[in-house]
């Protein structure tokens, strides 16, 4: 039975790809990469599990939103680097203007209720 | 699809990217634990997470199921053999018999375009007919613009070839025929437009490719040869190949242009009769884009035309109907019914075939309990479970629909080696079709025979035993169906050959002068039958001869009427016949009188009719029809047309002088008939050179007809064996099963003294009750639909006692052999070590 990825329960759901999308925004990376940058940028929050970040990379691949070639970590060691292409910058907007939206609702509730 | 070509290549290439996302995990577990965090989880667990992104899990699994289940049938390999059997049969039957309907009307035939090939019939609200009178096919011909061409056959009585003893099959074709459906010579050519249509041309003749081989051991230098048809000297110019198909199966042993059917049949006025009667069959090859609408539509203001210049020849409110004309057959209306009855009789095979194999997977699954558990313990769930088990029905079902194919292309291979009159072009290998209906048969069969036993086994239900009485009713039911059907046919047959027919048959010699197709006044018709059965009437032996306008147990037309009685459609067979008839065909007069010869207005029925047309009253003296005709005699039920209809009634007329040209001449000898048919044939000819007789014993005649029916008895007969042999084999297994599931209880009770009887019936009692309901169901059943088979069951009823008890008595008496076969083994089961066992 096909198995959906589980994001942490504090990352809502569909969030992992947005966080994905940006942080490959500045330069392309490699899976371990992406994980720490959004460590580091989230504040040490958002822990981005194994179990999540591939299957959501491998989605991300296939969509083609992304690309995969090889290059050399920092450890010197052949490993596969991720990088936007023109399809997934042009999501990467759309998922950003749909994500504003949503948090403006949300916070206008929030607010006023 | 850029998307989809991406996952496209993550299925071709997998091992490459499964390596690559190992790696990539890899990598990412040595950093992290540079970093000095822990790692959880299994990364084949996590790579597998990764990889259900790419969309092509399912068949992964697929294959895994697949493996596994070939493992497992590999492993039972006596049940795999019994299943396989019961597959390839179930499946194999029906297979064949798609296969006989795609090869007769389903498959386009080997011709140039077939599929514009329109097949030209003529039709009137009240009459219809597939023969055309020749010059009303000449004029669509010549005028026609929706039709690029037209083209016609005609049927004709055998013809003597040289001094053969057999005459040859004979049909005549218009000379574009061979052009118009593409057909080659095998040597030699065929025939010509430019040369062969003409009346004046010289009179050529075209070989079948089989009559050929067989007449003339296919010898190529029979090519301009001369050859005698009915001693008209004719040239050999060809021989058709034997990849070239026959339209409506006229596959006659020689054909002639029919431009030259005067010259072989003298005074014929076949070609030039501008009344009603038909003489040919016509087809057109539809103009590029024209649709068969619009042709009908032309074809209908040419026949108003037309019936300006022959009022005679044209009906009132005639059309010309057209149907696709590609087919060796065309599929009738009239036809379906009887494709409905075959077709239902194989399914029954089927389904004992299905119901058969479900009960034994459901038993199976009893077997299976422990490694059922065993996988359900360790986390399966129970669809997986069931998406398992479905698999290897599946696999099963593939496996005996291959078997299936292959066994029914060697049966129909076999058979039609046996019959051994298949054109050589007709191909029995399995087109895109068969397989189609084949793949749909292995999905059903999955379905029918899987799906249950699959829900309950993952449900872990399988002791539960209503499903697989359930399936053993239904087997048991249908195999009844057609083990009842097939007796009753099998008890027609026997009636028909072993009890009076109401007439005689034996040592009468029918002789068709066949006067009309040359031109025969009433009058000449007169002179000559008078001479001819003078002469007959002289030669030793003979003791009568009789005149019959329809001609008798051979070849020749039918003709019936059908009258409305009490709401009661009766098929009434007419006659028209000269005094003597009676007698010569020992049909007795029971009441009233004879005709005198010509006598007018005046008919004799047969008993069944007047107790049906008149049920309370006196039918002599009454009036019939129409015409108002006298009745004046009634004569015993003699259902010489319809041997098979028991519901046929026959009325004669006096033959008048206008019916003379069509007589057939019956002589009844008392001596042998082989030197008095060439005494006949002589005196025929002698009478009138012209003249090519068709003579016949009324007793071949008859085996003819015979033959049919037994063979189509035969036919129901390998059915039901089948059928009773699926459902034995069934119970065999089932039995076997049962014992060796409750071997441990069985020891109990046979070391605690249990008599055999008593042993036997723990064993057996499960199968009574389906057994039983299975059968009564089976006959009740047949009984409900048993009146459609009341037109081929001569002299037997369709509810026959016999006939149901016959065949539910044979069936359960194979339940019973079946389940006593493995049930011995219960007997011989020794306790002590039995109980030792676990």
């Amino acid at each position: 039975m096909p198995m959906p990825f589980m994001p942490k329960p504090d990352m809502p759901p569909g969030a992992l790809t947005l966080l994905i999308l940006r942080v490959l925004q500045s330069g392309s990376l490699h899976g371990y990469a992406i994980a720490q940058r959004i460590h580091l940028l989230s504040s040490e929050v958002l822990a981005v599990e194994e179990g999540s970040l591939y299957p959501a990379l491998q989605k991300m691949l296939l969509k083609g939103w992304v690309t995969a070639e090889w290059g050399i970590s920092e450890t010197s060691r052949k490993v596969r680097f991720y990088r936007l292409t023109a399809a997934g910058r042009k999501q990467l907007q759309a998922e950003i203007s749909n994500y504003d939206r949503v948090t403006e609702a949300i916070q206008a509730i929030l607010r006023t209720a | 699809m850029g998307e989809f070509l991406r996952r496209l290549r993550y299925l071709l290439f997998h091992r490459r990217f499964d390596r690559e996302l190992e790696n990539e995990m890899e990598f990412h577990r040595e950093m992290a634990a540079r970093q000095g965090r822990r790692n959880f989880g299994n990364t084949l667990r996590l790579r597998e997470q990764s990889r259900e992104a790419w969309g092509w899990t399912w068949i992964d699994r697929l294959l895994q199921d697949l493996r596994y289940a070939a493992r497992i049938l590999w492993h039972s390999p006596g049940f795999t053999i019994t299943a396989l059997f019961v597959l390839s049969l179930g499946i194999g039957v029906c297979v064949s018999g798609f296969t006989l309907l795609n090869v007769v009307a389903l498959k386009l035939l080997p011709v140039r375009d077939p599929s514009s090939i329109v097949r030209l019939d003529r039709d009137a609200p009240e009459i219809h007919t597939s023969e055309t009178p020749y010059l009303q096919f000449a004029f669509y011909r010549d005028h026609t613009k929706s039709l690029s061409a037209m083209f016609a056959t005609m049927g004709a009585p055998g013809m003597e070839l040289d001094q053969d003893l057999q005459p040859v099959s004979v049909d005549y074709l218009t000379a574009n025929y061979y052009s118009e459906l593409g057909a080659q010579p095998a040597v030699g050519r065929l025939f010509d437009s430019t040369r062969d249509a003409s009346p004046d041309a010289p009179p050529v003749v075209v070989l079948n490719y089989l009559f050929w081989q067989r007449r003339f051991n296919a010898d190529p230098g029979i090519v301009g040869r001369i050859i005698h048809l009915n001693k008209k000297p004719v040239t050999v110019i060809g021989v058709v190949s034997s990849a070239t198909p026959s339209v409506e199966g006229a596959d006659a042993d020689v054909c002639l242009p029919m431009s030259k059917q005067p010259y072989f049949v003298e005074g014929s006025k076949a070609l030039t009769d501008t009344s009603d009667g038909g003489a040919v069959r016509m087809w057109g090859r539809l103009a590029t884009g024209v649709s068969a609408k619009a042709a009908e539509a032309e074809l209908l203001t040419l026949t108003n035309e037309l019936r300006k210049i022959y009022p005679k020849m044209i009906w009132d409110k005639q059309y010309i109907r057209s149907r696709p004309g590609g087919h060796l057959l065309m599929l009738q209306p009239e036809m379906y019914r009887v494709f409905t009855m075959i077709a239902a009789l194989l399914l029954l095979i089927f389904i004992v075939a299905c119901a058969n194999l479900g009960s034994l997977m459901t038993a199976r699954g009893v077997a299976r309990e422990h490694e059922i558990s065993i996988r359900i313990a360790i986390g399966a769930g129970r669809f997986r479970i069931f998406r398992q088990l479905f698999t290897e029905s599946l696999l099963l079902a593939a496996i005996g629909a291959a078997g299936g194919l292959a066994l029914s292309y060697a049966a129909l291979r076999i058979a039609s080696a046996y019959f051994g009159n298949v054109p050589p072009w007709i191909s029995f290998a399995p087109d895109w079709r068969v397989v189609l209906f084949a793949l749909v048969m292995t999905l059903t069969s999955a379905i029918v025979f899987g799906f249950l036993p699959a829900l309950q086994i993952a449900r872990q239900r399988q002791r539960k035993t209503a499903v697989r009485q359930v399936l053993i009713g239904a087997q048991i039911a249908a195999s009844c169906i057609l083990l009842i059907v097939s007796t009753l046919l099998v008890r027609a047959v026997h009636h028909v050959l072993y009890s009076d027919p109401g007439f005689g048959y034996e040592g009468v010699l029918s002789i068709n002068p066949d006067l009309q197709s040359h031109g025969y006044t009433p009058v000449q018709a007169r002179a000559y039958l008078t001479q001819l059965e003078d002469r007959l009437r002289a030669l030793p032996g003979v003791t009568s001869v009789a005149e019959s306008r329809i001609p008798l147990l051979g070849n020749g037309f039918t003709a019936y009427m059908t009258i409305d009685m009490d709401g009661h459609p009766v098929n009434v067979y007419p006659n028209w016949v000269d005094p003597v008839f009676f007698r010569t065909m020992e049909i007795p007069l029971l009441r009233g009188r004879n005709f005198q010869t010509g006598e007018k207005h005046v008919v004799i029925v047969s008993e069944s009719l007047a107790k049906r047309q008149w049920p309370s009253k006196d039918a002599l003296g009454q009036k019939f029809g129409d015409a108002k005709d006298l009745v004046i005699g009634i004569a015993g039920d003699a259902r010489i047309k319809s041997l098979n209809d028991n519901d046929a009634t026959e009325i004669y007329w006096a033959a008048q002088s206008e019916n003379l040209p069509t007589m057939t001449v019956l002589v009844k000898a008392s001596g042998p008939l082989d030197s008095l048919a060439t005494q006949s044939k002589a005196i025929v000819e002698s009478l009138d050179p012209k003249l090519f007789p068709y003579i016949w014993t009324l007793k071949s005649g008859f085996r003819d007809f015979t033959r049919i029916l037994e063979n189509c008895a035969i036919g129901v007969s390998l059915l039901g064996i089948i059928a009773a042999l699926l459902s034995g084999v069934g119970i065999v297994g089932l039995v076997a099963y049962a014992i060796s599931q409750r071997t441990k209880e069985l020891a109990i009770r046979i070391a605690l003294g249990a008599k055999p009887g008593h042993v036997l019936s723990v064993v057996l009692r499960q199968f009574m009750l389906p057994v039983a309901v299975g059968a009564i169901l089976g006959g009740a059943a047949t009984a409900a639909v048993s009146q459609v088979l009341r037109k081929v069951l001569f002299g037997v009823s369709n509810l026959d006692p016999f006939s149901y008890a016959g065949g539910i008595i044979v069936l359960i008496a194979i339940a019973i052999g079946a389940a006593l076969l493995p049930a011995r083994r219960a007997l011989r089961v020794d306790p002590v070590r039995a109980l030792h066992e676990e």
